[in-house]
C-alpha cells in the first residue's frame, strides 16, 4: 500500500474535474441545440442510402444518382403514378401519325434552363445524340434500339421535334422518357469528347444547368445534398400560383437502415419508408411522434425460385445431367409450386405485409398485370402425389428419386444480405424435405452470384428478384429467349422450346399495338404461359408504407413515385 | 538521425509495393469486376458493359493493370473511382479527415483516462479501488465498441441531448466559424465516448501490469533505498520506463484507428473511410479500394516510424543506433 500521496490527490481532483467538465458540455449543448425547423423555412428533408455516382443524367446507373438528379432535370413525358398513362411534361402534346410510324411532339415555349436560355428542340436532338453515341455507354441505349436500329428524330422548328419509327413501336412514349441535357452548355465538352467526365459528382453545383423543380445548392461528399425550388419552373397550379410549394429539399446520405430509421424518430427527416417490422411501432408511436403511418402499396417487382434448365450447364460430353430433366418437366415444377409456402413467408418474413405474387407482373400495373390467374395452392399432399404420379417415388424413407432412380437433390442459392431472402430458403428446403426432395441452401455475394448467373451457368435454383415498371416491353430482356436475362436459360440462339417461340411472337406483337388497353392481352397470355410452364415460381410481394409528419400536405405516395410531388408544402402553424 | 530517417524511408517502399501488390491482385482473384454489379439490369444491355469494360480498362491482364496503377501512384495520382468516376483522393480525403478526428479525440480520451487509472491501481494494488475498477475494465473490455455505439444512439434518442448520429448538422454550411466547432464538437461526443471508453479497459490494464513489474525491479529498489521521495521513484524511474509499449501502440493506433471505427461509424452514421471501403470492395471498385489501402498501409508505417522516434525521446534506454542494428 502507498501511503497518502499529496501528488496522487491532485491527480484524482484532475480527474474529478474533467468528468464534471464533460457533463457540464454535454448539457450546455443540450440548452443550445438548434432545432431545425422544416415547416418554417418550407424545406423537407429526407434519407437515401448511398452518395450518388454521378449528376449526370445520361450517365446515370445507380439509384442514388437518379434521386440525385430527378428534381433537376426532366424528359418530354412523365407518367401519372395513379392511372399508369402518360402525361404531357416538356412535351405539353404529342401525336401519332402515318399509321403509327411518326410521333410529333410539340415542346412547351415557356420553359427556361436555369442559366436563362430557353429549352427547345436542339436540346432533345442533342441528348438523343448522345445516348446514341457508342463511346457513352448508358443504360437508356437499348430501349430506344428497334430491331437492331437507332430512332431518326428531326425538328422542323424549335419547338416540334417529329421521330420517325421503322415500324410501330408501342413503348417509344416509354423510351423517350430520357432526362433532356442543355445543349448549349454540353455540346463543347461533349465535341471534344470530354462527356464521360462532365458533371461527376466533384463539380461544383451552381455549374450543373437543370430545368426541373428544384436546382441543387450544395453536395457534401457522405453527408447530404441540399436543393432550392427552381423559381422559373414552368408549371403552375391550378390558380396559376408557383409551383413548387416547397422553398428546398436536402437528401441525407444514411447507409444504415437502422440508423435512418433513428433519425427519423429524432425528427431530422421528415419521410421514413420503414421495414415491415417497423409498421406497427411507427402506428402506435404516430401521435407522440407526429406522423402518419399510411399504406403505399404492393411492390412492383417480382420476387421468384428460378430453375437452371441451361443444356450448355448439364450436358456435359454427351452426358445429360439428370436435374436438366426435373427443372424441364412440368410436373416436376407444379409439384414445387405447390410446395412453396407462401402465407408462411408472409407471416415469418414480412410480419404478415405481404401478399402471395401469382404473375410475374405486379397487380400495381393496373393495366398490364393478369388478374385472371389462379395461383398453385400450398398443397404438400397434392404435391407428393403429383410427384407420385410422374414417377418421382421414394427410392429410401426420405428421400424420392426421379424415375431413373436417381435421388432428389439440388442446390439452393440467393444473394447474401438479405435476411428475408435467407428466410424464404429456409422454409422453402424445408418443404421440400418433407417431399423427400434434399436442397443444399448456400447464399453468395451478389457480384458471385451474377457471374453464375450469366457467364459460368452454374447454379441450380436461385431465389432471385427483378424490380418491376410500367412498360411491359422493358422485360423484353428477361422475356426473350434471346435476351441476357432470360434467367433459366439465356441468349438462345432460337426459341429452346415451342411456349419460348411463343412468348417471343407475343412480345414482338405487343409493340405493335399503341394502345395500351388493346396492348394488355398479349401480356397477360404471356403472364399466363409462365404460369402454366413454370420455368420461375413466384413468391410474394412486400405491401410497402410510408411514414410522414403530419404538418406536411399533399404528400401522395405510391409504388411508382410521388403524385403531384410539386404541390407538397409543410402545413402554415 | 537522419541516417536512421533515410534507411527507415528507403524500406518502406519495397514495403507499400508488396502490400499494395497483395491486395490488388486479391481485388483481381475475387469472382467478378465492377461492370457485373450492373449486369443484372434489364436497361443495360451486354455491349454497353463490355464499352463500360474498355473504358476502365478492366479487359486488360493483372499486371499491366498494377503497374499503372503504380505508375500513377508515382506521379500522386491515386486514379479515378469506377463508381463515382472522379479522383479517388476527392473520395477519401473528406471522410480520412473525420475519421481522423474521431481517432485523435478517442485516443486523448482513452490516455486521459487509462494512464492516471492504471496508475492509481497499480500503486493501490489489491485495495478495493484496484477492484472495482478491474472489475469495470473487465465488463468494458467484454462489451464490444459496436454494442456501446447502439446504446449510445438509443440515448440519445430518448434524452434529446445528443444528436442521433451524423458529424455535423445539416445547416453547416450557413454556420460561422465557432458555430462550426461547436456543431463539430457536439456531434462528436458520443462517438468519442464510445471508441474511447471501450479503449480504456485494455489500456488501463496493460499500464497496470507495467507499473506493477517495473514497481519492483532493482533499480526502483535502489531508487527507494536511496531514500528518494515515493512520488520521484514513481514518476522518474518506474512510470517513464513504463511507457515504452504504449508509445509503439500509439504509432499503430494511429492506422488501426482508421480501419477499427468502421463499426462504430456504421452504427452512428459517421462519414468515415470504414464505409467507404467496405462499399467499395463489395462493388469492386479497384482504384477506391487500393487508394483507401495505400493510405492505411502509409499511415501504419508512418505511425511506426514517429513511434519509434517518440521513444527514443521517452525511453532512456533506446537511441537511434539501437534501433538501427534491431
Amino acid at each position: 500500500m502507498a501511503e497518502a500521496n499529496p501528488r496522487l490527490r491532485v491527480m484524482r481532483l484532475a480527474i474529478c474535474a474533467m468528468a464534471a467538465a464533460a457533463v457540464v458540455a454535454a448539457c450546455g449543448c443540450r440548452v443550445n441545440r438548434p432545432r431545425n425547423d422544416h415547416a418554417a423555412t418550407q424545406t423537407l428533408y429526407d434519407a437515401m442510402v448511398s452518395d450518388p455516382g454521378t449528376f449526370n443524367p445520361v450517365l446515370v446507373t445507380d439509384s442514388a444518382s437518379a434521386v440525385a438528379t430527378g428534381d433537376m432535370f426532366e424528359s418530354l413525358t412523365r407518367v401519372n403514378p395513379r392511372t399508369t398513362l402518360f402525361e404531357p411534361g416538356l412535351a405539353e402534346s404529342w401525336e401519332f401519325s402515318d399509321g403509327d410510324k411518326t410521333l410529333t411532339f410539340h415542346l412547351r415555349h415557356d420553359v427556361k434552363w436555369s442559366d436563362g436560355a430557353p429549352f427547345t428542340a436542339r436540346d432533345v436532338l442533342f441528348t438523343m445524340r448522345v445516348i446514341y453515341d457508342p463511346k457513352i455507354p448508358n443504360s437508356m441505349v437499348s430501349s430506344m434500339t428497334i430491331d437492331g436500329k437507332p430512332i431518326a428524330a428531326s425538328a422542323p422548328d424549335d419547338y416540334t421535334v417529329v421521330v420517325r419509327l421503322p415500324r410501330p413501336f408501342a413503348p417509344i412514349l416509354s423510351s423517350m422518357q430520357f432526362a433532356i441535357l442543355p445543349a448549349h452548355a454540353l455540346a463543347g465538352a461533349y465535341e471534344a469528347g470530354r462527356f464521360n467526365r462532365i458533371w461527376g459528382i466533384d463539380t461544383p453545383p451552381d455549374r450543373l444547368i437543370g430545368l426541373g423543380a428544384f436546382l441543387m445548392t450544395r453536395y457534401v461528399p457522405a453527408q447530404l445534398i441540399a436543393y432550392r425550388r427552381n423559381p422559373d419552373y414552368w408549371m403552375r397550379d391550378e390558380h396559376g400560383g408557383p409551383l413548387p410549394r416547397l422553398k428546398g429539399e436536402v437528401h441525407l446520405i444514411v447507409p444504415d437502415q437502422n440508423a435512418q430509421y433513428l433519425q427519423f424518430q429524432s425528427g431530422m427527416t421528415d419521410v421514413y419508408h420503414p421495414r415491415p417490422e417497423e409498421v406497427w411501432p411507427l402506428e402506435q408511436a404516430a401521435k407522440r411522434l407526429n406522423i402518419v403511418v399510411r399504406k403505399v402499396g404492393i411492390d412492383t417487382g417480382s420476387l421468384f425460385f428460378a430453375f437452371n434448365r441451361n443444356p450448355r450447364h448439364y450436358v456435359r460430353g454427351g452426358v445429360v445431367d439428370p436435374r436438366l430433366k426435373w427443372f424441364t418437366d412440368v410436373n416436376f415444377m407444379r409439384a414445387l409450386a405447390h410446395a412453396v409456402d407462401k402465407q408462411g413467408m408472409i407471416d415469418l418474413c414480412y410480419r404478415g405485409l405481404a401478399v402471395p405474387a401469382i404473375s410475374d407482373v405486379s397487380p400495381e400495373n393496373k393495366i398490364y398485370h393478369n388478374p385472371n390467374l389462379k395461383d398453385y395452392d400450398y398443397n404438400l399432399k397434392e404435391a407428393a402425389q403429383i410427384l407420385d404420379r410422374a414417377g418421382y417415388r421414394m427410392i429410401r424413407p426420405g428421400v424420392r428419386g426421379d424415375p431413373q432412380g436417381h435421388p432428389l437433390v439440388f442446390r439452393l442459392t440467393t444473394n447474401t444480405g438479405v435476411p428475408v431472402r435467407d428466410q424464404m430458403c429456409a422454409i422453402f428446403k424445408q418443404d421440400l424435405q418433407k417431399l423427400g426432395i434434399t436442397v443444399n441452401y448456400r447464399p453468395l455475394d451478389f457480384i458471385t452470384l451474377v457471374k453464375a448467373l450469366d457467364s459460368s451457368f452454374d447454379w441450380d435454383c436461385v431465389l432471385i428478384g427483378f424490380t418491376g415498371t410500367i412498360e411491359p416491353n422493358d422485360a423484353s430482356d428477361f422475356l426473350r429467349s434471346s435476351g441476357n436475362l432470360h434467367i433459366w436459360d439465356p441468349a438462345q440462339p432460337k426459341p429452346a422450346t415451342p411456349w419460348e417461340a411463343q412468348i417471343d411472337h407475343l412480345m414482338d406483337e405487343g409493340t405493335m399495338v399503341v394502345d395500351p388497353y388493346q396492348r394488355a392481352p398479349y401480356y397477360w397470355r404471356i403472364q399466363q404461359i409462365l404460369h402454366d410452364q413454370l420455368p420461375i415460381i413466384e413468391t410474394v410481394r412486400s405491401v410497402t408504407y410510408v411514414a410522414y409528419r403530419n404538418t406536411l400536405e399533399n404528400y401522395y405516395p405510391t409504388v411508382w413515385g410521388l403524385y403531384r410531388p410539386e404541390w407538397i408544402e409543410f402545413r402554415a402553424r | 538521425m537522419l541516417r536512421f530517417l533515410a534507411r527507415r524511408i528507403l524500406i518502406m517502399i519495397p514495403l507499400i509495393i508488396g502490400i499494395t501488390f497483395i491486395s490488388f491482385a486479391a481485388m483481381s482473384l475475387i469472382p467478378g469486376n465492377f461492370v457485373a454489379n450492373l449486369a443484372l439490369d434489364p436497361r443495360i444491355s451486354p455491349q454497353v458493359l463490355k464499352q463500360m469494360e474498355a473504358e476502365f480498362g478492366l479487359d486488360q491482364p493483372l499486371m499491366l493493370r498494377y503497374v499503372r496503377w503504380l505508375w500513377g501512384i508515382a506521379h500522386l495520382r491515386l486514379g479515378v473511382s469506377l463508381a463515382y468516376r472522379v479522383d479517388v483522393i476527392h473520395l477519401i480525403g473528406p471522410r480520412v479527415l473525420n475519421t481522423v478526428i474521431l481517432a485523435l479525440s478517442s485516443m486523448i480520451l482513452t490516455w486521459l483516462l487509462a494512464a492516471p487509472i492504471g496508475i492509481i491501481v497499480a500503486v493501490r494494488q489489491n485495495s478495493m479501488l484496484d477492484r472495482a475498477l478491474s472489475f469495470l475494465s473487465f465488463l468494458g473490455m467484454s462489451v464490444p465498441a459496436f454494442f456501446l455505439a447502439f446504446l449510445a444512439i438509443d440515448f440519445a434518442l430518448w434524452s434529446g441531448w445528443f444528436p442521433v448520429g451524423q458529424t455535423m448538422s445539416p445547416d453547416y454550411a450557413s454556420m460561422d466559424f465557432w458555430s462550426r466547432i461547436a456543431d463539430r464538437a457536439d456531434h462528436l461526443i458520443l462517438p468519442t465516448l464510445v471508441l474511447g471508453l471501450a479503449g480504456v479497459a485494455s489500456l488501463m490494464r496493460l499500464m497496470r501490469s507495467q507499473i506493477l513489474e517495473i514497481k519492483n525491479a532493482d533499480y526502483v529498489r535502489t531508487a527507494r533505498a536511496k531514500g528518494l521521495p515515493e512520488s520521484t521513484v514513481l514518476y522518474k524511474h518506474v512510470l517513464r520506463n513504463a511507457l515504452n509499449p504504449f508509445v509503439t501502440m500509439a504509432g499503430y493506433g494511429l492506422a488501426d484507428l482508421l480501419g477499427g471505427a468502421a463499426l462504430v461509424e456504421s452504427v452512428m452514421n459517421l462519414q468515415g473511410l470504414g464505409l467507404l471501403l467496405l462499399n467499395a470492395v463489395m462493388k469492386r471498385d479497384v482504384p477506391l479500394v487500393m487508394g483507401s489501402v495505400l493510405m492505411g498501409t502509409v499511415l501504419l508505417l508512418v505511425g511506426n516510424l514517429l513511434a519509434d522516434m517518440a521513444l527514443v525521446a521517452v525511453d532512456p534506454r533506446v537511441n537511434f543506433t539501437t534501433l538501427e542494428t534491431q
